[in-house]
């Protein structure tokens, strides 16, 4: 500033306190940054270490722009904001215990489908959840040069069906059509790497397409049917 | 005359507190967000994640915008409690800029994830994402209109005692949404590349 000769010494106080806090933030916000891009850590100890500098900068914060707590009289403030603390603590701990407890115990329908059928487990408690019991015939569709061949595949229920990439390239097989992706017994997306085979149980019937995302122009279709 | 000007100093504090308690409800709506984030990240249903979604470069810059923007609206401060008009109006237009250069970084970004068809709809993960950070999006933009329309009556009308009281409270705000943003910037941004 021009006129800073001007000042009183308490305004020039409240700069340099501005100015400290401003320098620590930004050591503060460019270190984690530096330590996640460089994954000079990782894991756990990353997260704790960038939330550790996240506290650090609300600390800084706190003190040196809101100047929390720096005044004569009982600072109200500073006790709400305490409190304050307190209260998000409850929240947010008591939220990510909980929820994470449930979320490890009760599945989506989604994910029980695709366990079933990944884990071939054909009955729940004598109850039959439509996946299959043992392998029957195996069909194969190879992915070439942007081609799929055959184009359509005819099947019965519980037969396999085997994806195969052969021209090098990483495929992301999706089932439905570009852009208006649809689900095949619980899986959304197949990754087909390059020059490698994946298999599935065609658990399900119906008729269903499915294309790589990378190259949407060939799509290809299997129909499966009830086996007899 | 000292009557008075004591008078105006506990009005001043009796504002400042109610304002802050605000702040500190706000403060619960966002760790409630942040909870939900917490919890929802990883649910994608097989979709991409943040880490192949969220740039951080890009998130970096943002943080430097608004942690300078901060810094800027300090200093704005220390001007207007010396009734010093044009520096006031000076500082607190950096202010604005520095916080509008934020918002269209922001626009810019969910503008690209909706184009790449990551809507509030697609999944727990993009719901948590978009709620949260445009909460705070959200927050920054009623900021800008505050700041605007507070320099807009300072140029006609002047910088008096009443009108510092305001910009104290404006201050007050745009440091709470900086506070905000620093976790955002942890939790999400960083966090998806942990």
């Amino acid at each position: 500033m021009s006129s800073t000769n001007h000042l009183s010494s308490a305004e020039r106080r409240s700069i340099t306190s501005y100015t400290v806090g401003f320098i620590l933030s930004l050591i503060f916000t460019l270190i984690p940054y530096y330590l996640v891009v460089n994954q000079v850590v990782t894991g756990r100890t990353l997260l704790i270490t960038i939330l550790g500098f996240a506290i650090l900068q609300l600390i800084v914060q706190v003190v040196f722009f809101l100047h929390l707590g720096r005044g004569p009289k009982p600072s109200w403030n500073l006790y709400f904001f305490i409190g304050t603390i307190v209260a998000i603590l409850f929240v947010v701990v008591g939220s990510i215990v909980i929820i994470n407890n449930l979320h490890a115990n009760v599945t989506s329908s989604e994910q029980t489908k695709r366990l079933i059928n990944g884990e071939g487990i054909y009955q729940i408690g004598g109850e039959l959840t439509g996946a299959c019991k043992g392998r029957y015939d195996n069909h194969k569709v190879t992915f070439k040069d942007g081609k799929i061949d055959p184009l359509v595949t005819v099947a019965s229920r519980c037969d396999t069906i085997s994806f195969i990439e052969d021209s090098g390239v990483d495929v992301a097989l999706v089932f439905g059509v570009h852009n208006d992706h649809g689900v095949y017994a619980g899986l959304k997306e197949i990754e087909l790497h390059k020059n490698r085979t994946k298999t599935i149980t065609l658990s399900q019937t119906g008729t269903y397409q499915f294309h790589d995302n990378m190259q949407p122009e060939a799509i290809g279709t299997f129909a499966v049917y009830e086996y007899k | 005359m000292v009557n008075h000007e004591a008078h105006e100093a506990a009005a001043n504090d009796r504002t400042m507190f109610g304002f802050w308690l605000y702040l500190m409800t706000d403060l619960i709506m966002f760790s409630v967000l942040f909870a939900a984030y917490a919890v929802l990240q990883n649910n994608t249903v097989g979709g991409e994640s943040g880490r192949d979604l969220l740039s951080l470069p890009l998130a970096l810059q943002s943080t430097l915008l608004l942690l300078t923007s901060s810094f800027t609206c300090g200093i704005a401060m220390i001007a207007a409690r010396r009734y010093d008009k044009f520096q006031t109006i000076l500082w607190f237009g950096i202010t604005f800029l520095l916080g509008a250069i934020f918002l269209s970084f922001e626009m810019k970004e969910f503008a690209e994830l909706i184009h790449e068809g990551q809507t509030l709809q697609t999944n727990a993960f993009t719901s948590a994402f978009f709620v949260l950070v445009g909460t705070h999006g959200l927050h920054i933009t009623s900021g800008l209109l505050w700041i605007a329309v507070t320099l807009g009556y300072i140029v006609k009308r002047g910088l008096n005692s009443n009108m510092v009281r305001k910009l104290a409270l404006i201050s007050l705000f745009w440091h709470f949404l900086d506070i905000v943003w620093i976790f955002i910037f942890t939790i999400v941004y960083l966090g998806a590349f942990v």
